[in-house]
């Protein structure tokens, strides 16, 4: 920034700003949110004689709606908003951060030391900060002679896990020789990342060849897709769940996962779409598999159930939709769950 | 010494660095990205692993994004990041800056 130009914390719910900004990002041909009060947690713009010349937000670790005045663009601008939103975040704690773009700004965030997670036609995943893709994958649990078994990957939010979860599980550890379980780390469900995590474990305690992992933020996370969260648009959707996919690759390969099973989706038009995106991304290196959900005598179990009877209080209908862990677990802790429902969280979402 | 948490200091303008330091397990490892690797790489580095071992600091990731700064600007920034990541930023420890 020269001593002409001031960097400014944005109150995008002030009138004033919030229509410069949108004319910003429209003229950077960069399509802003209607509902911008709910999709951003901070943004910063740079003035030039009162007029906005850059802008970047971010929500919760991901950068958005970084853009820079087409007369301004030989880089110093771009350095300082991305500065600015870096230590911002770090003030609060976060050291790791996500950005999506479009492939041609590729270059200009490797630039200030961003690295390449993902690429399709559409767009391209970064990442920067105190951890990194390798050092995840580093952590995962490993077999002897990996490379020479028959190694598949469910990645499940279990929210919370059901009968139809063990039964999709147990038929991926007949067709395979080890079995990666990755549960969804974003804590936004109704039951925590921590109950989920421990109630998948718990419920396939009694496999041998099966192996619990969090899925950290590399599959399924507000970074990676964040529509699964969100309700979004389709085409949203697809450029999101097809970088998650090309994600997934990368992590598949180096870990020697040759198969992903996945649930199929008879309710979720979200999940519905994602399976469809890794059925078109992963093959051939990764083979897919859709296997068909549990039923019991009168209809398919699913999560979404589970969690509408602990919300009206029925939790004896669901029973038999779920190990005796999760229903144990629901029983002792149904007026948590009840209150957390009251205060605002979905059932009915993902 | 253990660091107690990442941290991070400098920015991405022209002339500046952004340093940040975390805890990893195993010996120190320093990860630069500079506009000047080829003249100053080495130089940078050494630079950075003796302000870390004259502050005592061990198992540290340390990443750097260099946009051209001096040594002065680098040993500044470096302090800066290393007093955050120990939580004595309002309590420098003057033995070692002398």
């Amino acid at each position: 920034m020269n001593y002409a130009q001031q960097l400014k914390k944005l109150n995008l719910k002030e009138t004033h700003y919030y229509k410069q900004w949108a004319a910003l990002l429209a003229q950077e041909g960069i399509k802003g949110s209607s509902q911008v009060s709910v999709d951003v947690d901070g943004c910063f713009g740079i003035f030039e004689d009162q007029r906005l010349i850059a802008t970047g937000a971010y929500q919760k670790n991901v950068l958005k709606y970084i853009a820079v005045d087409a007369n301004y663009q030989d880089g110093k601008l771009f350095n300082d908003i991305i500065s600015a939103l870096i230590n911002a975040l770090s003030q609060q704690g976060i050291f790791h951060f996500f950005v999506f773009t479009k492939p041609i700004y590729r270059k200009s965030f490797e630039f200030v030391g961003f690295k390449l997670l993902a690429e399709t036609a559409l767009a391209v995943l970064l990442e920067a900060g105190d951890v990194s893709l390798q050092q995840f994958i580093a952590q995962v649990p490993r077999l002897e002679n990996q490379s020479t078994r028959m190694i598949s990957a469910i990645v499940m939010n279990a929210n919370p896990f059901t009968l139809g979860h063990r039964y999709l599980v147990t038929q991926a550890a007949q067709k395979s020789d080890f079995v990666y379980i990755f549960v969804v780390s974003q804590d936004v469900s109704l039951f925590t990342t921590e109950e989920r995590f421990k109630l998948v474990q718990k419920g396939l305690a009694d496999l041998p060849n099966v192996v619990v992992v969090p899925s950290s933020e590399y599959m399924v996370s507000y970074a990676t897709f964040p529509s699964y969260f969100l309700p979004e648009s389709q085409d949203v959707i697809e450029y999101q769940t097809a970088l998650d996919a090309q994600l997934f690759k990368k992590i598949a390969t180096q870990l020697n996962i040759r198969q992903r099973f996945l649930g199929e989706e008879p309710f979720s038009k979200t999940t519905a779409l994602y399976n469809k995106a890794l059925q078109a991304n992963l093959p051939p290196e990764v083979i897919v598999e859709v296997l068909p959900r549990l039923e019991t005598a009168e209809q398919v179990i699913s999560a979404t159930q589970v969690r509408k009877a602990i919300q009206s209080g029925a939790i004896e209908t669901i029973r038999t939709f779920v190990p005796a862990t999760t229903y144990q677990f629901i029983k002792q802790n149904q007026a948590t769950l009840q209150v957390r429902i009251q205060k605002g969280m979905q059932v009915d979402g993902n | 010494m253990e660091i107690k948490h990442t941290a991070i200091a400098g920015t991405l303008e022209s002339s500046d660095i952004q340093i940040m330091l975390s805890k990893i397990e195993g010996p120190t490892e320093i990860e630069l990205e500079s506009a000047v690797e080829k003249q100053f790489g080495t130089q940078i580095r050494t630079l950075m692993r003796t302000i870390l071992e004259q502050y005592g600091i061990t198992n540290v990731k340390l990443k750097a994004v260099d946009k051209g700064a001096l040594d002065c600007t680098i040993k500044a920034r470096l302090i800066t990041a290393i007093q955050r990541a120990i939580d004595k930023q309002n309590d420098p420890d003057w033995e070692v800056l002398g």
